[in-house]
C-alpha cells in the first residue's frame, strides 16, 4: 500500500498482514527448489529455443505501445477484446499463458505469450493438456472453482478446444518461456512448435554471495528477468525491460475479485482452508476501495502481494503504464488508470 | 506496508490458525501449508533484467 491510500479505504482482514509480511519467504518455499529442479532439467532442451536476449528491442506490433493481457475475472465483464479489435489497435499484444485461449477464440494472435510459474500440473492446462483425463479432473478441482475464464469450467471441452488451437496457431507464436517451468509446459510448448525465448526468473538478487540467480545464469547463460512475483507482472517486464516499450496498457489486471465473488471461486481458497475453517476464511482477505470507478473489490494475500510488487516495479519503470482494466486493485502515483478506448484512441 | 495494513477488517468468529500440538513441528507444519499461499515467482528489489554476457 502506498503512503498516500487512504486506510479508510482499505479492510484487512486479522491473518492478511502477517501473510502478506512473509510473502517473500513463504513464496521462496513454494517455488525455489521447484524452479532450480525445472531449470535444470530445462537445460536438455534449452536448444530448441532461443536466448530471450535475441528478443531485445525487436520491435512487435506497430512499435510504440503494447497491451498486456492477464486473465483477471474482468476480462468476463469487460470483455476487452471487442474493443481492442474494432479499433484498429495495431500495436503488440503480450498476455500471459492463462489468456491466451481468451484471445485465440476471439481471433487475435498474441506478437508475445509468457509463461513462468514452475506448478508442475496447473499451468500446462492453459495451453491444453494432452494427458488430462476424468480422473485427473477428480483430484484437482482449480479450474472449475475459480472466477477467470468460464470456459475452464466445463473442463474436457475446453482443453480440447485449446489443444486445438494451439495446434493450429502456435508455430506463428512467439513464447517467452521461464527455465522455472515445469516439464508438461515445456513439452507441451515444444510440441506446438511456438518460437522459443528462454529466461531465468530472478529467485533472488544476483548481485549477492551464493546467488541462486548467478547459479541459474552460470549454468544455462540466459539473462535473468525480475518476474514480479507473477505471470502479469513478468509480462509487463517483457514489454518494458526486454522490449522497449514505450506505452504499455493492461487489461485483464485486477488482481482482486469483484465484490460478493464466492470466497470458493478465488484462487487461493483450498490454501487458505488449511489454514482456517470456511466461517473463518473473511481474516484472510481485503477489501479495497477503486476510488477511479467507485467500487469495493476483495483480495487474498498473494494478490496483495502482487499488487504491491507491481507497484514497486511501477516506480522504477522506463515506460508510461496505463492500467485499462476498469476494475480491480491497481492503481497509485506510476500507474494511470484509464478507459480501455481512451488509450486505444491516443495509441491507436 | 505493515503500517497500513492494520488489520482494520473484523472477522465474524475469531480465527485460531491450524496447528499441531507439537511445539517442535508447530514451525514445519506452517511453513508447509502456508507454501499454499505463496505467489507465482520470486520478486527481487530495485531490479530488473540482468542480461549476462555468456549467450
Amino acid at each position: 500500500m502506498t503512503a498516500k491510500d487512504n486506510p479508510d479505504h482499505i479492510q484487512s482482514g486479522k491473518w492478511a498482514e502477517e501473510i502478506i509480511a512473509g510473502m517473500d519467504q513463504i513464496t521462496w518455499d513454494r517455488i525455489g527448489q521447484m524452479s532450480l529442479d525445472n531449470a535444470r532439467r530445462n537445460l536438455n532442451v534449452q536448444d530448441r529455443g532461443q536466448s530471450l536476449a535475441k528478443l531485445r528491442n525487436q520491435t512487435l506490433g506497430d512499435g510504440g505501445s503494447c497491451i498486456v493481457v492477464a486473465s483477471g475475472p474482468s476480462i468476463k465483464i469487460k470483455d476487452p477484446v471487442k474493443e481492442i479489435k474494432s479499433s484498429g489497435y495495431g500495436g503488440a499484444i503480450i498476455c500471459a499463458e492463462s489468456a491466451i485461449r481468451y484471445l485465440l477464440t476471439n481471433g487475435i494472435v498474441p506478437d508475445l505469450v509468457v509463461t513462468v510459474d514452475p506448478h508442475p500440473s496447473r499451468v500446462v492446462r492453459w495451453l491444453g493438456d494432452p494427458e488430462l483425463t476424468e480422473e485427473k479432473l477428480a483430484k484437482d478441482d482449480y479450474f472449475r472453482r475459480q472466477d477467470m475464464d468460464d470456459a475452464f469450467a466445463s473442463e474436457l471441452a475446453t482443453n480440447e478446444e485449446i489443444l486445438n488451437l494451439l495446434d493450429k496457431h502456435g508455430k506463428n507464436i512467439k513464447i517467452a518461456m521461464s527455465t522455472s517451468s515445469g516439464e508438461a509446459v515445456v513439452q507441451r510448448v515444444l510440441d506446438t512448435g511456438m518460437e522459443v525465448y528462454w529466461w531465468n526468473p530472478m529467485l533472488d538478487d544476483p548481485d549477492e554471495e551464493n546467488s541462486a540467480t548467478r547459479e541459474l545464469q552460470e549454468m544455462n547463460g540466459l539473462p535473468s528477468v525480475n518476474a514480479g512475483g507473477n505471470v502479469g507482472a513478468a509480462a509487463f517486464m517483457m514489454a518494458d525491460a526486454v522490449l522497449g516499450i514505450e506505452h504499455v496498457g493492461l487489461v485483464g489486471m485486477d488482481l482482486s475479485y469483484y465484490d460478493g465473488t464466492p470466497y470458493r471461486n478465488t484462487q487461493y481458497y483450498e490454501a487458505l482452508l488449511r489454514l482456517a475453517d470456511e466461517e473463518q476464511l473473511e481474516s484472510f482477505f481485503i477489501r479495497i476501495f477503486n476510488k477511479h470507478i467507485g467500487e469495493w473489490f476483495f483480495t487474498d494475500p498473494a494478490y496483495m502481494w502482487y499488487r504491491e510488487v507491481f507497484l514497486q516495479l511501477a516506480a522504477d519503470a522506463d515506460c508510461k503504464i496505463y492500467n485499462c482494466t476498469e476494475g480491480g486493485i491497481l492503481f497509485g502515483d506510476d500507474i494511470e488508470f484509464i478507459a480501455l478506448s481512451q488509450f486505444l484512441g491516443n495509441h491507436t | 506496508m505493515s503500517s497500513v495494513l492494520k488489520g482494520n477488517f473484523k472477522a465474524k468468529k475469531d480465527v485460531e490458525i491450524k496447528k499441531k500440538q507439537d511445539e517442535s513441528s508447530d514451525e514445519k507444519f506452517e511453513r508447509e501449508i502456508m507454501k499454499h499461499v505463496g505467489g507465482s515467482i520470486a520478486f527481487v528489489k530495485k531490479k530488473k533484467v540482468d542480461w549476462g554476457t555468456k549467450k
